[in-house]
């Protein structure tokens, strides 16, 4: 005590005894203020390191970092021999873990990186560490721990030790493990309270590096999805410029067949006809003859060859999609069809107001087509009828058909109907080049639709098709 | 100088085309002159008086250009570029007579300033009526531009 005050006292005290009355009662006194000073230091002291551990959290460190940090500090203020943080490998239910983080006393052996086997741990433990409890023992041989418990715990020196569970939101996913080696010792209420605390502030680090890491797998699979869209573009994008470059040399060649294949036919027929002209009175009826067909066949090679290159143009030319009114196509068609030849009886049935997505060119070609074949095939017929009309099919897609009671033709043949220059008739019944119908079907192509056709000699046709894509399987 | 003193220029490398358009001519009775280039260089020389056409008077302009596009060298569609860039050729008529109808070549030829464009057809009886009224409208009918 302050010997100034105690001088001060003496002199007020004329009775000795008194003045050592009066002492020892201020003794007990100071004494007990002084308790009570440090021990509200060492709350301070704690206060502080608890503040410096949330402050750490709010911090992006990284776990092992929080760990690190925290162990250091705890393990200064309880002056403690070792600090570990202790996890469970994740799925293996609770007898295995390894320490992650530990701060220790150089002359104590470190306890990080070891696998350690609990088996007497178990599940029975775990349960009651999930549930909130906390184990502090003052002495590993005078508690009452299993042998093989002490066994694990001897190994690391450990005397007394103050274990408090880490959860990660309600799951347990390690502990924090306090150990005193040196000799056994009491834990203190407000360690305990302060290892409790310390403990649910880094299981809020946990929850906070479940959330980063599910984040980050999340921002991965992301990349990973962008990463494959751009394949998936890339890819696109060669296929595009793989069709362009063969569309490029398709154009190329039917420029070429365009120019080179119809020279020659003309040098043919000229000069045919030039000898027909010229040596007239050299050429007997057959030799004239012979020089029609020969001109008559060029002719036809020449017909042949523009009709191909029309169906080229056909597949090269843009499309531009708009409603289309079918109906109103087909019926100037018609008109047209019947001012041709109006000397003939076709009665034309045709549905109104059958609208369509697609190109208005190419879909005019189409139907003209169609009802040229169908005017075409019943012109041995006195009386005919040509229909355009429409139906719906189970999948709700628009089927449409041009149907006319004609020549029809064998259904054993229908498959060749629709290949080029594919002739199901003589030239001399029906005239044509057989153009007609792969033109119809690549127009529909084209529109993602399909085309087929019915029909039974001498009792019609009727040529379906659709104008939308179907799902596959359909 | 009349009509029948102007020479027809038929720019033509197939020698088959050629005998052809000129029977188609004779036939139909044109008497004009018909100079005959087989190429585009050709062609050019003989309208720009350069090359092997050095020196010819170029007061001399040919009632029509009868062009074919398809040509070695200098092919037709860049014969009617460089004549029309030409002072002195920018109005010169210029029949595109080709065997192709590629939407291309007739769009090209009509921007470059042709003044008619004709598919030769394979049929010779046709092709000589194309030529029959070419010879009648360009040469009888058509005013020629003032220079």
């Amino acid at each position: 005590m302050n010997p100034q005050i105690l001088a001060r006292l003496r002199d007020l005290c004329r009775d000795e005894a008194a003045f050592e009355q009066i002492r020892q009662i201020l003794a007990d006194e100071v004494q007990h203020l002084d308790q009570e000073v440090n021990q509200a230091n060492s709350r301070v002291e704690q206060q502080k390191a608890l503040f410096s551990v949330i402050a750490r959290l709010r911090e992006p460190l990284d776990l092992e970092k929080i760990f690190k940090a925290t162990a250091t500090e705890v393990r200064q203020l309880l002056k403690a021999d070792r600090v570990g943080m202790f996890r469970f490998y994740p799925n293996l239910g609770w007898d295995d873990g390894e320490f992650v983080s530990e701060d220790v006393d150089q002359a104590f052996p470190s306890a990080i990186a070891q696998k350690i086997h609990d088996h007497c741990f178990g599940d029975q433990f775990a349960v009651h560490y999930q549930q909130g409890r906390i184990q502090a023992v003052a002495d590993i041989y005078n508690y009452g721990l299993s042998d093989c418990h002490i066994e694990i715990l001897a190994q690391y020196q450990v005397r007394a030790n103050l274990v408090v569970p880490l959860l990660q939101g309600q799951n347990l996913w390690g502990l924090l493990c306090i150990h005193q080696c040196r000799a056994p010792r009491e834990w203190q209420a407000t360690e305990i309270e302060f290892a409790t605390q310390i403990a649910s502030h880094l299981g809020v680090a946990l929850q906070h590096a479940e959330l980063l890491a599910d984040l980050k797998e999340e921002v991965l699979e992301r990349q990973q999805a962008e990463q494959t869209v751009q394949a998936l573009n890339q890819g696109l994008q060669r296929a595009i410029i793989e069709l362009q470059t063969v569309n490029k040399e398709l154009e190329a060649f039917s420029y070429s067949v365009s120019h080179d294949l119809r020279a020659p036919l003309r040098s043919i027929d000229g000069f045919s006809q030039a000898l027909l002209e010229d040596y007239h009175d050299h050429l007997d009826v057959t030799g004239q003859d012979y020089l029609r067909r020969i001109r008559a066949a060029t002719q036809q090679m020449g017909q042949l060859i523009d009709d191909l290159l029309n169906l080229s143009r056909l597949m090269r030319t843009e499309m531009l999609l708009q409603p289309v009114d079918l109906s109103l196509l087909a019926s100037e068609i018609c008109t047209e069809l019947q001012q041709s030849q109006p000397e003939r009886q076709v009665e034309f049935v045709l549905q109104a107001g059958l609208l369509a997505q697609g190109d208005l060119r190419l879909l005019r070609v189409m139907l003209v087509n169609l009802l040229n074949n169908a005017w075409k095939f019943t012109s041995k017929h006195t009386q005919a009828r040509i229909e355009l009309g429409a139906t719906v099919q189970e999948n709700g897609i628009r089927v449409y058909f041009v149907r006319d009671d004609g020549a029809g033709f064998d259904m054993t043949y229908a498959n060749k109907l629709f290949g080029p220059f594919q002739r199901l008739h003589s030239m001399k019944d029906f005239p044509g080049n057989g153009v007609g119908l792969a033109t119809v079907q690549r127009i529909v192509y084209r529109h993602g639709g399909r085309v087929w056709a019915e029909g039974a000699v001498e009792q019609g046709a009727t040529f379906y098709f659709t104008l939308v894509a179907e799902e596959a399987g359909v | 100088m009349s009509v029948n003193d102007k020479v027809i220029l038929l720019v033509e490398d197939n020698p088959d085309d050629e005998a052809l358009a000129i029977r188609a001519l004779k036939r139909n009775h044109i008497s004009n002159e018909i100079v005959v280039a087989h190429d585009g260089v050709e062609a050019l020389e003989y309208l720009f008086g350069t090359g092997v056409y050095a020196g010819r008077d170029l007061r001399f302009k040919p009632a029509v250009v009868l062009l074919d596009l398809k040509l070695p060298r200098i092919d037709g569609i860049e014969v009617l570029r460089r004549l029309r860039e030409d002072e002195n050729n920018r109005l010169l008529p210029v029949v595109v007579l080709t065997t192709s109808s590629e939407e291309k070549d007739v769009l090209d030829s009509y921007s470059l300033g042709c003044n008619s464009y004709i598919r030769k057809p394979v049929d010779f009886l046709q092709f000589s009526e194309a030529v029959r009224q070419l010879g009648m409208y360009w040469l009888l009918m058509n005013e020629p531009p003032p220079i």
